[in-house]
């Protein structure tokens, strides 16, 4: 049997009781930077549309502030759990417990999504005061806000695994998360870069998921949405994958 | 009695290290079993690859009939690890961690357990704290409260109680003798032999990756032809030199006290010669090897750390 029910929702209790515990540090702090890029945003570019969409500027950025959320929540929530698990020595309990390779996975996989799902769902609610709250496909916006974080919870895995202090960690976070994230079109669209910009941000996978998302909120894209699916879908599988093998060779947490 | 871990040709090195050199052990059900060997000479680590947190290189093992590595569900829930290192879960209070625990060896509503073991570890007024809260031996409870919640069948404990005072020492035994008499199997590593001596019934030592002896405490002890006679006198007795011979013996500065070690063959030589000298006793006691004793021999130590 590959998964065995109690032993797994006993991980994604664990982990989501974890954030849970320090929800101001976790749920509410990360509100305070999107709220401040809501407010800064809405106030210097009231006036603005996006000419190649023809929406106002603040309707453009809402999905991509909330994807940003998501991403650097549902990455922190799994890479900081388990580099806090090394240092504490507490990395012990998961190897010495029967979990399978697959239940470590999914198990901190799934506790990242809630947290990273629930700050983008906050992040959404405050945004509705800045602009009405319209949201085109539903039921595509979470479903693309899934794929998403589950890619930034395993990303956040594979961190805090090969992380051996908390300093490493922020290099992922600094120097890969926070320049994707900030290069994949959250404040403009990659259609409109000049030159080959434009053409390089084609390889930065983030935009394929903030244009995905923007898609489910505004019906309108800078490629294909099952495009962008296609690639969301294929890396979170690869990621699966990559973090399943890593906890079954015990990647740096077994001698 | 049947066997409770099979350990058969371990290996396992780091780099040039051989920390494990082809480990052949059986521990059996039931049984009270002790571990011994300096720093370095493998225990954490062989007691690492039982209980999954090492890798080994080679060989295999099972616990209750059940390989390691292809049934490890089963081997896990029936291994309860109190490691050696203090580690707590800051987020949690003690009931919580007890919970969680119980939940990751698919266990629901254990309260019944998590009671009994808080009242049985001194623990059930720290039950809602945090771990930061409590002192040094309470979170060294709480390890092993953590590594018995499963209700696991054979329980190991590695240097369990490092840095422990003497009252939680003593109540933290009582509570491990109840467990063996139930029927539970212990696996002991500890420095303090005295322990080993007064607890186990076999015991290994181990020494640079290898087991080089397995026996009985009896056994081992026996192995140890050492009898220290120690014998105070009324007054004085200066002919003793010259009746004990070539003897070897330690002489008090007032003369009225002398120790001597000697084999057991010896003793009865020994004692009539020193009834010869005619000097009223007024005290004798003669001590056997100790456990140490095996345990130096065994591991050359000598002036070593432990």
């Amino acid at each position: 049997m590959i998964i065995n029910t109690i032993t797994f929702f006993s991980l994604i209790k664990r982990e989501v009781s974890r954030f849970s515990k320090v929800a101001i540090q976790t749920i509410f702090a990360p509100l305070i930077s999107t709220g401040l890029y809501l407010i800064i945003f809405s106030y210097s570019f009231q006036n603005r549309e996006v000419a190649r969409y023809g929406i106002p500027y603040i309707d453009f950025i809402v999905p991509g502030l909330i994807m940003m959320s998501l991403i650097q929540n549902s990455f922190a929530n799994t890479s900081s759990s388990l580099i806090g698990a090394k240092y504490n020595g507490i990395i012990i309990d998961f190897l010495l417990a029967p979990f399978s390779h697959i239940e470590l996975t999914l198990g901190f996989m799934i506790g990242g999504m809630v947290r990273g799902m629930l700050v983008g769902s906050v992040t959404y609610l405050v945004a509705t005061f800045f602009y009405g709250g319209a949201v085109a496909h539903p039921l595509l916006a979470v479903f693309f806000a899934i794929l998403v974080s589950s890619i930034f919870s395993l990303f956040g895995i594979i961190a805090g695994l090969w992380a051996e202090k908390f300093d490493h960690v922020s290099i992922f976070s600094n120097f890969f998360i926070t320049p994707l994230t900030f290069l994949s079109g959250v404040f403009y669209s990659v259609k409109g870069l000049p030159g080959i910009w434009s053409e390089v941000s084609l390889f930065n996978p983030v935009f394929y998921m903030v244009d995905a998302v923007r898609y489910s909120f505004i019906g309108q894209s800078d490629v294909e949405p099952a495009f962008s699916a296609l690639i969301i879908g294929s890396l979170a599988f690869i990621l699966l994958l990559v973090v399943t093998y890593l906890f079954k060779i015990g990647y740096k947490v077994k001698s | 009695m049947s066997t409770a871990i099979k350990i058969r040709n371990i290996n396992k090195s780091y780099g040039d290290l051989q920390a494990l050199d082809d480990i052949n052990l059986d521990i059996k059900k039931g049984e009270f079993f002790g571990l011994l060997g300096p720093n370095g000479a493998g225990k954490s680590t062989l007691i690492g690859i039982i209980g999954g947190l090492v890798h080994k290189d080679s060989g295999e093992i099972t616990v209750l009939g059940k390989d390691i590595i292809t049934d490890y569900r089963k081997t896990k829930k029936s291994l309860g690890i109190v490691p050696q290192e203090i580690t707590f879960d800051p987020y949690f209070t003690v009931r919580e961690t007890l919970e969680i625990h119980s939940g990751y060896f698919g266990i629901k509503n254990n309260g019944d357990k998590i009671d009994e073991l808080l009242e049985a570890l001194s623990l059930e007024d720290k039950a809602e704290i945090g771990p930061r809260q409590l002192s040094g031996g309470m979170r060294r409870r709480l390890l092993i409260a953590k590594a018995l919640v499963h209700d696991p069948e054979i329980i190991v404990l590695d240097e369990p109680t490092a840095g422990v005072d003497v009252e939680l020492r003593n109540s933290l035994w009582e509570y491990v003798i109840n467990l063996n008499k139930e029927g539970k199997t212990i696996i002991l590593t500890t420095h303090y032999l005295e322990e080993a001596e007064a607890l186990c019934d076999r015991i290994a030592i181990m020494d640079k990756g290898k087991i080089v002896k397995v026996d009985s405490k009896e056994n081992l002890i026996n192995s140890i032809d050492k009898k220290v006679i120690s014998i105070k006198f009324d007054e004085a007795a200066p002919g003793l030199k010259e009746e004990l011979g070539k003897i070897d013996f330690e002489l008090s500065d007032d003369q009225k006290q002398i120790e001597i070690e000697t084999a057991k063959k010896d003793l009865d030589k020994i004692l009539g010669k020193i009834i010869e000298i005619n000097v009223d006793i007024v005290d004798i006691d003669i001590e056997s090897a100790k456990l140490e004793d095996v345990f130096i021999k065994l591991t050359n130590l000598g002036g070593d750390d432990n």
